[in-house]
This record gives structure tokens, sequence and C-alpha cells, in this order.
């Protein structure tokens, strides 16, 4: 295979990647996300110290934290209860985790918790969003952004006994160059060498500019750090037996039934007041994916802690909280947002009144009710929710709201035009197949679409559930140049990452990438790159609302709502909230449902 | 006739009834008869007025809503008599398809046997060789339009082969009784004496095992609709039903409770009238 068919396979690999982690799943699945892609936030300084999220006294900042609806647990500090060690807890997740290992496996949220159990991630994003040093002791970069030095915490040892060094690291690159999971990251992030430049010093030389490139190494495919040696001598059997730096090792791995982590007596971390982390002896992992099952394993007590992403699931738990069930509620209003797309590469979704047409017909507040997330999701009009710095009140309010009158006249307009890009007769309706993957929920909240769409009698709707890994593939069309064979096809959009890759990969070419045609590609994707190549905050959110208004403009998707999750909790059970970055400041919290386990103790 | 016969009778009926008069009312008098539609959204946007319904999710019962609302605001009774019509297509055609070609399979290779009987039987044992619902799950799967018509030749035709063993049975027992070799012995051709005598003694078994059998098709078609690969969407179908008040069981459990009973009920009923029958058709069958 020469060295092109190489690169095609892994972009090939990367689209995948990108695909599914975006999918619904799902509540929508489920869905949930995590992502290929580099996390959150804007870029790094030049400096050893975390980036700063935008300045507090920035107005644009504050515009999202003051958006009405705001149905986020806050990240603070749990010191109303004494620390302890000892004790086990289990906690349920959403699936189970088909590999534990970075590089080769792709990991959504699940996959998150019970990885960051076993591995540490060079970097972790603090409470403002902000990439904070964490199994990095630094990190800097040249001038231009395009050489990064991390510098490595000293006398950290793998489970194995093997210390970390930066060769560790620069060991890892080879294996990352060509895991499934890893080599559309790394050709996305542009990293073209690895180089050890000290005893713990790595260097890290990328092809162009990249500001947010700390961001890469705050998510699993980069930056989470595994023992290359061990990886290299049994590729496979390090899925069920990973080893890592993290607070927790491997016990036992049981598939479809439960995974044990013991403690780690040798782990370098340790909480503000200096005790050696982490407090529990041991944490087990059940897969329950039946939501209700999941969410009546934590009420019985059968399990300690579980996470969900689904609405329908949070509103459970929110009554059963209310009714009097002693758990707590970890919830987060992430940036993902629900909706779907149109395949802009057929007719009639080619023309933009079509598709300004059936969003004006799109009832974001009842399609949320479907979805049984009244007042647990909040509509989505951008990539951003309004919690995020990103959040763009301008775009907000440009996004079309539901108007049935101007719905019927764009698709009037289209369909008496003589010129109609679909061949039909003028007059004629539109056909438009809403396809969904078979969740109960995304049903309910099609046929809300359904009926609205068909009021008008100018739309014939044909609903379609194909299983989840058939509407990805219908949509990424591997066998039809990428165009795909989807029309009006449920999607989801956006994580807790730094938008730039996820916005670059969004607009590829129409030939690379499935879903995404039309003249406006350019001028974003250039928007985006250039976002890419700054740290300055107010820039890069200048340049997000730019890109965010072209897609206000163009209309390629449609949203329903942000993606609520939550991690529900027995009230036994702490530290979940207000975990810490090494620097002591309070890490990110618990974004798409995903926990940070080190710091979690046990009262009582 | 025993009490629990009536009762499934007047239940059979009722749904066969609602069944009816749910599709002459889609039908013949456009939403005209005092039904609800089944797939209206109360809470969904209505063009006359311009604005949304005042409807409820998950309401419970109620005057205007006897059993109540689904997810997204529709009429949960009407979905249930609309639900019976898939049923009953399912199973009229399934039992047409079993009764009409499985036993004049199985009579004929019952009665003539040798080389063609060991080959159709040989082609029978295969395909009950596998387990049911994975071939219907494959088969039905084949089908990118998945509509009543779809649904029904796909379970009808993998209803032939337990037709056709039944049929046999029953074939041979009857090709060895006096009155048809006494027919043999007149010099009667063969194929007059398969129609005259041994088809029409095979039937009424034939029959009474179509009523048992139909109950199994009643799940089978559940099962389907409850893995989203029956008719389609917005249809309502028991089994789709289920599936989509699952997700608000702990809110109201009532609305996963009526598909549930009418499917229930339904295939009591069905093994009910039928052993009923099988009885009536073994005494029958004893007294020839």
């Amino acid at each position: 295979m020469g060295v092109s068919a190489m690169r095609r396979k892994g972009l090939h690999r990367a689209i995948a990647f990108l695909a599914a982690a975006g999918l619904i799943a799902s509540a929508c699945g489920g869905g949930g996300d995590s992502t290929s892609e580099p996390a959150d936030s804007p870029a790094e300084e030049t400096t050893s110290e975390p980036a700063e999220e935008p300045a507090a006294e920035e107005p644009a900042v504050e515009a999202g934290d003051e958006a009405e609806g705001d149905v986020d647990t806050e990240v603070v500090e749990d010191d109303t209860v004494q620390v302890s060690y000892g004790g086990s807890i289990s906690v349920g997740l959403e699936a189970e985790v088909t590999g534990l290992r970075p590089w080769e496996d792709n990991c959504s949220s699940p996959c998150y918790n019970m990885m960051v159990a076993v591995y540490d991630k060079l970097v972790e994003q603090d409470v403002t969003g902000a990439y904070a040093p964490y199994l990095a002791e630094s990190f800097s970069s040249n001038d231009d952004y395009t050489v990064w030095t991390v510098t490595l915490r000293s006398g950290v040892t793998f489970h194995n006994g093997v210390a970390l060094t930066a060769q560790s690291i620069v060991d890892m690159f080879p294996i990352q160059q060509a895991g499934a999971a890893s080599a559309g990251v790394v050709a996305s992030s542009g990293l073209t060498s690895v180089e050890a430049t000290g005893d713990l010093e790595v260097t890290y030389t990328l092809s162009a500019p990249k500001a947010i490139f700390p961001s890469y190494l705050a998510r699993a495919p980069l930056g989470m750090v595994f023992e290359a040696g061990a990886a290299a001598a049994d590729p496979d059997g390090f899925s069920m037996a990973p080893v890592g730096t993290g607070p927790f090792v491997i016990e036992s791995r049981d598939l479809d039934n439960k995974t044990v982590f013991v403690r780690n007596a040798d782990y370098w971390g340790s909480d503000p007041d200096g005790n050696q982390l982490p407090y529990l002896d041991s944490i087990s992992f059940l897969p329950i994916p039946d939501e209700g099952t999941r969410l009546d394993a934590l009420l019985s007590g059968t399990v300690d802690a579980m996470q969900t992403l689904r609405q329908g699931t949070i509103r459970d738990a929110r009554d059963a909280r209310d009714g009097g069930a002693a758990i707590e509620l970890l919830e987060s209003q992430g940036n993902n947002v629900g909706g779907g797309m149109f395949n802009m590469a057929i007719a009639p979704f080619d023309d933009l009144r079509v598709r300004q047409g059936l969003i004006s017909l799109n009832s974001q507040e009842q399609v949320i009710e479907a979805l049984g997330g009244t007042g647990i999701s909040l509509p989505g009009t951008q990539w951003f929710s309004a919690d995020s710095p990103w959040w763009s009140q301008k775009v907000a309010e440009a996004w079309p709201k539901f108007n049935f009158d101007a719905g019927v006249e764009k698709l009037n307009e289209y369909i008496n035009d003589a010129a109609r890009s679909d061949g039909k007769a003028v007059g004629e309706s539109i056909d438009v197949e809403l396809s969904c993957p078979p969740d109960p929920t995304l049903i309910a909240a099609m046929q809300v679409l359904q009926q609205t769409l068909e009021a008008t009698e100018l739309v014939n709707v044909t609903m379609t559930n194909y299983d989840q890994q058939t509407h990805i593939n219908n949509a990424l069309g591997m066998d039809n140049g990428f165009q795909g064979v989807h029309s009006m096809h449920c999607w989801r959009w956006s994580s807790e990452d730094d938008p730039t890759a996820g916005i670059l990969a969004f607009l590829s070419e129409p030939t690379n990438f499935p879903n995404w045609t039309g003249e406006y590609a350019d001028e974003a994707k250039a928007l985006a790159a250039e976002s890419g190549a700054t740290d300055d905050f107010a820039t890069r959110k200048a340049l997000f609302e730019e890109i965010m208004m072209i897609i206000v403009d163009q209309l390629p998707i449609w949203y329903s709502g942000h993606t609520a999750t939550a991690i529900g909790t027995s009230p036994a059970v702490h530290g979940l909230n207000g975990w810490h970055v090494p620097s002591g400041d309070l890490g990110i919290g618990f974004p798409s449902a995903e926990g940070r386990w080190s710091e979690v103790f046990i009262s009582g | 006739m025993p009490l629990r016969v009536k009762f499934a009778s007047l239940w059979l009926f009722l749904i066969v009834f609602g069944a009816i008069y749910a599709k002459l009312d889609t039908g013949l008098f456009d939403g005209k008869l005092p039904l609800q539609n089944p797939n209206y959204q109360t809470n969904g946007f209505d063009v006359t007025t311009g604005t949304f319904g005042t409807g409820t999710p998950i309401e419970s019962m109620s005057g205007a809503h006897w059993l109540g609302t689904d997810a997204i605001a529709r009429d949960t009774f009407a979905r249930i008599v609309h639900g019976g019509w898939v049923s009953l297509i399912v199973v009229v055609v399934s039992a047409a398809c079993g009764v009409i070609v499985g036993g004049l399979l199985g009579s004929l290779v019952g009665f003539v046997r040798g080389r063609v009987e060991t080959v159709i039987m040989a082609s029978v044992d295969v395909i009950l060789a596998f387990p049911a619902l994975v071939l219907l799950l494959a088969l039905v799967s084949i089908f990118e339009v998945r509509n009543l018509f779809v649904i029904s030749a796909v379970i009808g035709v993998l209803s032939i082969p337990a037709y056709t063993r039944v049929a046999r049975a029953n074939s041979l027992a009857i090709s060895s009784r006096e009155f048809v070799t006494a027919a043999r012995a007149i010099g009667t051709k063969p194929s007059r004496i398969l129609m005259r005598e041994v088809i029409p003694n095979v039937m009424p078994t034939l029959l009474s095992y179509a009523m048992v059998a139909a109950a199994f098709v009643v799940v089978v078609e559940g099962s389907l609709s409850f893995l989203g690969l029956s008719v389609q969407l917005p249809t309502a179908t028991w089994g789709n039903m289920i599936n989509q008040a699952r997700r608000d069981i702990k809110i109201n459990v009532a609305q996963v409770l009526w598909p549930s009973l009418a499917l229930s009920v339904t295939v009591l009923s069905l093994n009910q009238v039928g052993d009923f029958f099988q009885q009536r058709s073994a005494v029958r069958g004893s007294s020839l």
C-alpha cells in the first residue's frame, strides 16, 4: 500500500470516526459523543501555565452565563464531607467499552469513564474550560505554534513498573500514527514528529501553526499515555489488560459484565491538601444498556453511580429524587446538540429554499417535548450551549424560528419553480426521507416533524429507521464518493472539545465527507483554519460566530435541543463534582457524563 | 361452549369489528366515524387555527381520551383499535397462505408419498430447522419498504412449512382409512380421491390449527413491531406502541399496559378458541 493510499485510509477512518462520534445514538440517543477530536476551548498561551479561558471581564463570555434556562449543576468544591480512604463503588455505564486502547478504540462517553481510571491525559481542562497540565508538568509553544514542548512529571511509573520518560511518549507515536482511532487525529493535528529533547521533555512538531494543539493532548487518541512497550508486544491483549499511569490498575475484565480496577498504590497524583490519590480501593464498571434498568440499578443500590445521555432518563431521575429517592444528580448541558442534516448533494435539498422551508417548519419546543426533554434540554441554535464561552447571542437571534407560513412560502417558491432541481412537475410535492436510528425518543420526534411537514400538503414524508451503524453508513457514502444515500438525516453536532477541529471536519471537501457541499464551505473553512492558528479568545469567538452565521445563511443542518447529560450517584459518593487539576484549580466537572474517579470517596 | 371460549370469541369479535371499523373510518368514511385519528398529535400544529393544539402527552384516562395519550399526545384508544387491523391482516394472510398452500401441499404429499414427499418434506424440514424469528428478521430486513403487504406476505410464506407438516400428518392417516381404500378399490382416480376424500377431511384439523397458529403470528408481528421491523411509522401496531411507550413507563405505565393487554388477551383468546376447535375436530375425526 502506497503512502498516499495509507493516508487516504487513515482519512477514511477519521471520517468514519468523526461521523460515528457525532451521531445520535441513543436519544438520541445515545449519544454520546465524545469525540475523536481534540478538546475544548480557547487555545493555550505560550507559557507553562494553563491557558486562560476568556477573561472574566469580557462581556461575550458572560452572555452565555446569563442565558435563560441554565439547567446545569454548578461545578463546585465538595468540601462538606471529610475525605476518607477505602471502599469500592460500582458504576453503571450506558454501553460496554469494546476496547481500552486509546490509539485503536474509538472512545465515547462510557469509554472515557473507564479509560480515565487507567490512563492519565497529558492535559486536562479546568473549570473555566482552559487547558491545564495534568500528566504533563507544563507545556509551551514557539511563537508561531508549530513546535510544542511538553515537560512530563518526574517519578511517574506505569502500572507495570516502567518509568515514564520522554521516550515513552516518543514510543507511543508510531502506534498512534497507525491506530484506527488516532491516525486521523494525528493527521488533523498536523503532527509530524515527536522527539525526546530531554529525559522528561518532549517536543511535538507540527506541519502548520496550531494554537489549539494542547486540546489534542486532552483527549484519548493523542493525550492518553499508555505503555508503548506492552502495547507493541501484545496489541490485542492490551485491550483487555491496559497499562497506563492512571489512578487505578485493571484487575479483571469480563466483557458485557464487569470490569474491575483496583487502587494504584504508586499513583503520582495528590489532592490539594497533599493526600495521595486515589481514595477508593476499587471501582467497577458495569454496562447496563437499558436506560430504565440503569436508573433502577442506582435507585435500588445495585450500583453507586450511573451515567446517562438521555433527557428521558434525567427526567425520571429528577422525578425519583424529588419523590424522595436518595440520589444526587450532576447535570451538564453540553455543546453537543441534536437535530440533523440535509444531504445537499441531492435534490431537493440542494436548493436553499427547501432547506429554509423545512427548517421553518421545525418546531423545536415540540420536538424537545417528544424527546422527553422539556425543562431539561435547551433548544439549539448553534454549536455551543448557552453556558459555553463561545455562545453567540447574534447567532441565537438569527437562527430561524418556527414559522409555518414562512415555511410554506419557501416550499411553494421551490415547488412552483419550473426549474426545480428534483425534476418533478411544477406544483408536485417534494419527497423527504426522514431517517433516524430506531430509538423510541427519536421515533417520537420524527413523528412530530412529520405531522408538521405534511400539514403543509407540500411534503411527502417517508420515515425510516436503520440501526446505528447503517444510519452512519448511509450518511458516510463510502461507496458513492461520500455523497451518502441519506436525505433528511438525524445527527448530532458539536462537543465539549475545541470547536476548530470539529468545524474543520464538518467543512471538509464534498468528496471527502459525505454531507457537505455548497459555496459556503470554502469561506467557512478558511475561517475555521484561522481559528486554529490563534489563541486569542476574542478573535476566535468572532470567527466561530461568523462560521455559525454562515450556517444560519446556508442551513445545511437543523437543531432540536442540546444534549443534557447526567451522572447520578448515591449520596454517599463524593468527589465527582469538584475534582482538581494538579495546580489545585477545579477541573472541568462532568461534561458528557464523563466522570473523573481519582478524587471520588465514600462517606459514612 | 365453555364460558371462557365465549368470552374469547367475544373479544376476538370486538378486535375484528374494531379493526374493520377503523379501516372503514380512515378509508371509506374519511375520518367521519366517531373514532379519533390515531396519528393526530393533539399538541401539534393546527393549520386551521395557526396555533399548536392544547393536548398533553402521556395523559391519563379521560373522557376525551379513554385510554390516555402517548408520548406525542395521540389518542391511545384509537391507536389500539387501529393496531388491531395490522394484526388482523397478518393473521388472515398467514392463515390463508398456510391453509391453501401448506394444506394442499401437505395433503398431496401425504396421499401421493414417494419421492415427491421426500423432496418436499426435506425442504420443509430445512426451513423449520431455522429459528423462525431469526429467519423472519433476515427476510424482513431485505425489504426497504415494509408495508402491510410485505410483512403479511413474509409471515405468510414462513407459515407454510408448519401447515404442510400438519396437513401431511393428517393426510397420511386419512389416506389409510377404509373409505379411501374403498374409493381406490372401485377405481376412482387418485386426483378425485384427493379432492373429494382427503382434503375435505384434512381441512377441519388445519383450520383449528390455524386458530392456534394465529396466536403465534400475532406475537411474531408484535415482536417485529417492537423491534421497529414491521409496518412503518406512524401506522399503529401494538408492538410499536409498547416500544414507544416504554420510555415513559415510569411516568405512565398504562401506556405500555394497554397495548400489552390487547396483545395478550388476543393471543389468549385465539388459543382458547383454537383449542376448542381442535377438540371438536378431533372428535369429528375419530368418528369418521
